[in-house]
């Protein structure tokens, strides 16, 4: 025929299978998403911690080469008592070590900023569709349910993808570069994986979570206040918990103390006397703290008033997936004996077990997926 | 084409209302907004989260209770009623109600339904917010008076006192609210991410700067809702190793210094402090109900290209 | 184009223009909105929303005066009570029963409590919505949810209506009843101004429309008198009759004929012409003529449809 036909062309083609039909739909949520200012905004400062484990994993890769280009610094972090004199005479044999805390300072600070930015992009996901009665819209295409939060899950995943995993994978690569010293794969390997596991864990968890919340309301904003009550007044709920619990623990410790101690010793006469009481009593006094601080230690083990923190439960997981604790562990060896107990006391998280942390976790996913399950239904039962 | 059929109706609409005065017809209308916001605060499954918020503080009293029984019953009022409400309860109540008083009505594209009607703009806002301050007054007094039970229900001391202390807490606590309430209210007319401002507010204004020894801590709320509970309220705690010695607990966690000012001289008084959490509220919820009389609302039509 | 009377008019718009930004919404202008039922037609993105809005005090002109009986709108809230909106966007209360709403929209108003229970009672069974006023509005259907909305907009007994789109996804039977509510106020010397698309319905409703594209207005007044003005285009006339070549030859010969198509599958002819009152003066003496017998004459464009086609697409 020399006329072809300009009207509506049928598709002849064929059409994919379901693999690939969530990506439609976070490729939508993704542009969408960047459409905001302020979104964008917290994003590039979320990439800012990312910047700061890159330069920490390079300097240290020219530490381990020993360059004169970081002497500085080094002595800089070695007079402010940030690295101590034992770690930089041997700099390799404390490689994973601090390899792990760089990792594990950045993924804290990313912990807080994943926050804000589902706080930013999660509400809308599926209130707005709900609102908007867009789900038929959705539905009634050849994607199934799972295609559908798969999709907006996938949203999530882009974004602290972005913010988590590709500078763990970059910063990776930087800190191998600047040390070229290939063995340091084979140290830190393990690294690596459980730092993109740890994104993974955040991105289901929190992603699931978010997605929930969207589902139940057709209000944003409440969605929002909700995740907001979750994280930050799950947070201080927890912190005022512990607080009540080291106080009865310090009361009823002071209790113990003063029923030991005698009831009245007679005035001491001479200033010599009154040096030695005074000494006796700071030592009795520093005895006494460094008892109740192996008390509220092995406490701790036990402890499930931490639970109730949602980013508590987050960090304990991604402790243990990094193995922080062993790294400080290893790390203490090199303070004053004196001074170590101290020193893990501080720098170590929560002692309970991990897997109660991966349990509460665990049954926040099984019940976000409950209630999307519920939430979001086929076209014939839509209402 | 055939125009249709005129139908008869038993009741045609030729009977027109009587029309009452124009000034008893105006109040009737600020009423019915008022009471019609109340019950959009009300309605569904609202009062759930109302009743989880109430339940969540002294909830969490009764946990600390069962499990710390030797924490003196003025720390846990302190930590909860002072700490933990003002900083983390009354803010986000505030948020939930005050930010959506407009925003709400826009997203749900029922604002037209009010503006159609006759109660100048200003006035309108005036009511929506007063049912919104009626609501979260309620709720924050209501959580106060739960909290205080749950804290001094069965203790060993203290309860002599107890009810006049929550009194005086929900008092300071309803006055926090209206400010948060009026402030909020502002923000979502002036942004449209109220709440991301509203909780950098919360969290870095009145979470961070409110605790630093610093004049800019003037420009908070919960700073003068501390001075306010701090001089007519006493937060002394025994020392658990000399029981007959107390620790200021409110100095020392609120940086105030009565040992260099014991009057607390170089703060403002609690007369002051009332004026200007009053006074800030007022200016807040009059220059929203201005923006609010000159601010369109489209609907249909775009906002800007 | 064609003025209207002399009557006081309900809604005034003088050189009014609104700018959103970078983009005009309405340029310039200047209409007067008689008594009565009064059509408002325009494409989409024409300013017919922006009218609505800006007549009922919603937003401000840019440029310009908006008065609505003789009263400037925007931030004057007693001119609401004379009038009532029944907006286009499908939004409610839901959780509300239809009765609820329309009580509410009555308090509102202003009206006491006993008189805003007897007007709710009154509208709500003039829409034919007494037998569902006590459901939630989340559970009503398309027809209802308009049905509701009019009432809503009747119930303080406004003297100025604004219609948005009133007939908007309503069934056949629905459109039939609120058509005739409409006819009804007009008749009740109510004034009604029906923002519409359905071009048909708007022309049963009222002759007299207002024609908006692109933010200007382009016609106003009755839609013959409107048609009869547009010299671009020649009135279709079609004639049906067996000797139909016989007639086309015979019309031809005519000068205020400017062209003659042959119709054969319907033995008739269509006639362009641009006086058709000449036109239809001369048939029936043609008709008398031998063979002429014309069965059938009707006119093709003498519509609002073919108005709206040539002065918008124009």
């Amino acid at each position: 025929m020399p006329i072809f036909d300009q009207g509506y062309q049928h598709w002849k083609g064929q059409l994919s299978g379901h693999a690939w039909r969530w990506l439609a739909i976070t490729r939508h949520g993704v542009r969408i998403g960047m459409q905001g200012r302020v979104f964008r905004a917290v994003l590039l400062v979320s990439l800012l911690p990312a910047m700061a484990l890159a330069t920490a994993l390079c300097i240290w890769g020219l530490v381990e080469r020993r360059s004169d280009l970081v002497s500085t610094i080094v002595q800089f972090l070695v007079s402010a008592q940030i690295l101590s004199p034992g770690i930089v005479d041997d700099p390799r044999h404390y490689r994973l070590e601090i390899w792990t805390l760089c990792y594990n300072f950045f993924l804290s600070c990313e912990l807080t900023l994943s926050m804000i930015l589902i706080l930013l992009v999660g509400p809308n996901l599926i209130s707005q569709d709900l609102r908007f009665n867009a789900l038929p819209l959705y539905l009634s295409r050849p994607l199934r349910r799972i295609d559908y939060l798969a999709g907006k899950l996938g949203v999530i995943a882009a974004f602290l993808g972005l913010a988590i995993i590709v500078p763990c994978l970059l910063s990776y690569g930087l800190g191998l570069l600047f040390s070229l010293d290939f063995s340091i794969v084979k140290d830190t390997y393990r690294l690596l994986l459980a730092s993109v596991a740890y994104g993974v864990v955040i991105i289901l968890s929190a992603g699931m979570l978010i997605l929930a919340l969207s589902s139940l309301t057709r209000n944003s904003r409440w969605v929002a206040l909700f995740f907001l009550g979750i994280w930050i007044v799950s947070n201080i709920a927890s912190g005022l918990l512990e607080l009540a619990d080291r106080e009865q623990r310090r009361i009823a410790f002071n209790r113990e103390m003063t029923a030991a101690t005698p009831q009245k010793t007679p005035a001491p006469k001479t200033r010599e006397e009154r040096r030695r009481r005074m000494e006796v009593m700071n030592a009795a006094q520093a005895e006494r703290l460094e008892k109740l601080e192996a008390q509220q230690t092995e406490a701790s083990k036990s402890d499930w008033r931490p639970l109730v923190s949602y980013t508590g439960n987050l960090s304990r997981v991604g402790r243990q997936l990094l193995r922080t604790d062993a790294c400080w562990e290893k790390l203490s060896e090199v303070q004053p004996l004196a001074l170590r107990k101290r020193f893990l006391a501080t720098w170590t998280g929560p002692q309970y077990p991990w897997y109660w942390s991966a349990g509460v976790l665990s049954g926040l996913f099984v019940l976000s997926a409950v209630i999307l399950s519920f939430s979001v239904r086929s076209l014939d039962r839509l209402r | 084409m055939k125009p249709p059929a005129v139908a008869e109706s038993p009741r045609a609409l030729d009977v027109a209302p009587d029309r009452p005065p124009f000034g008893s017809s105006r109040l009737v209308s600020l009423w019915t907004a008022y009471a019609l916001t109340l019950r959009q605060h009300l309605h569904g499954k609202r009062w759930m989260v109302i009743a989880g918020m109430c339940v969540l503080c002294a909830g969490l009293v009764v946990v600390v209770r069962a499990t710390a029984p030797d924490v003196p019953a003025i720390m846990l009022e302190f930590v909860f009623a002072f700490l933990f409400i003002p900083q983390a309860i009354l803010p986000l109540l505030a948020l939930i109600y005050a930010s959506g008083i407009v925003r709400d009505e826009q997203e749900e594209q029922t604002m037209t339904y009010l503006l159609i009607r006759p109660i100048p703009k200003w006035a309108l806002y005036s009511v929506k917010l007063l049912a919104t301050l009626t609501t979260t007054v309620t709720l924050a007094v209501l959580l106060t008076f739960l909290t205080y039970a749950a804290v001094y229900v069965g203790a060993e001391t203290g309860t002599k006192d107890a009810p006049f202390r929550a009194l005086q807490a929900a008092s300071i606590h309803a006055l926090a609210v209206v400010a948060y309430c009026c402030l909020f209210g502002l923000i979502s007319l002036l942004t449209k991410r109220a709440l991301v401002v509203g909780i950098l507010y919360a969290a870095l204004f009145e979470g961070l700067i409110a605790n630093l020894p610093f004049s800019i801590r003037l420009a908070t709320v919960v700073y003068y809702a501390r001075l306010i509970a701090y001089r007519s309220m006493t937060f002394l705690v025994p020392l658990p190793n000399n029981p007959s010695r107390t620790n200021d607990l409110a100095a020392e966690i609120w940086q105030f210094d009565p040992k260099t000012d014991p009057g607390l001289l170089s703060h403002p008084q609690t007369r002051t402090c009332l004026i200007v959490l009053l006074a800030a509220s007022a200016a807040c919820a009059v220059i929203a109900a201005i923006l609010f009389s000159i601010r369109e609302f489209h609907l249909k039509t775009p906002e800007k290209a | 184009m064609t003025r209207t009377g002399d009557m006081a008019p309900i809604v005034d718009f003088h050189e009014v223009s609104k700018w959103y930004g970078n983009v005009i919404g309405i340029n310039k202008l200047t209409v007067r909105v008689p008594a009565g039922v009064t059509g408002l037609l325009g494409p989409n993105g024409a300013g017919k929303s922006t009218f609505l809005q800006l007549a009922t005090g919603q937003l401000y002109a840019s440029q310009g005066k908006v008065r609505v009986l003789g009263q400037r709108v925007w931030n004057n809230s007693g001119i609401n009570r004379e009038i009532g909106l029944c907006p286009e966007q499908d939004a409610f209360y839901e959780w509300m029963t239809g009765w609820d709403f329309v009580y509410t929209s009555a308090r509102l108003a202003g009206l006491s409590r006993w008189a805003a229970r007897d007007a709710t009672e009154r509208t709500l069974e003039a829409v034919g919505m007494t037998q569902y006023q006590g459901r939630a509005i989340r559970g009503y259907s398309k027809g209802m949810r308009q049905r509701t909305k009019l009432a809503q907009a009747l119930v303080h007994d406004p003297r100025v209506l604004f219609l948005d789109e009133p007939l908007t996804g309503t069934d056949p039977l629905a459109r039939h009843d609120l058509m005739t509510i409409i006819q009804r106020l007009g008749n009740e010397r109510k004034s009604v101004v029906v923002s519409s698309h359905v071009l048909h319905e708007v022309q049963t409703l009222t002759p007299n429309i207002i024609l908006l594209n692109h933010g200007r207005l382009v016609a106003e007044g009755n839609v013959r008198d409107i048609r009869d003005l547009i010299d671009k285009h020649p009135h279709q006339i079609v004639l049906i009759c067996e000797e139909y070549r016989k007639l086309a030859a015979r019309v031809l010969s005519w000068p205020d004929v400017e062209g003659v198509r042959v119709l054969s599958q319907q033995k008739g002819i269509m006639v362009e012409t641009h006086k058709p009152d000449a036109f239809y003066g001369r048939l029936p003496e043609l008709s008398l003529e031998d063979g002429m017998a014309i069965k059938e004459v009707y006119s093709e464009d003498d519509s609002l449809e073919s108005v709206f086609k040539y002065l918008v697409n124009a």
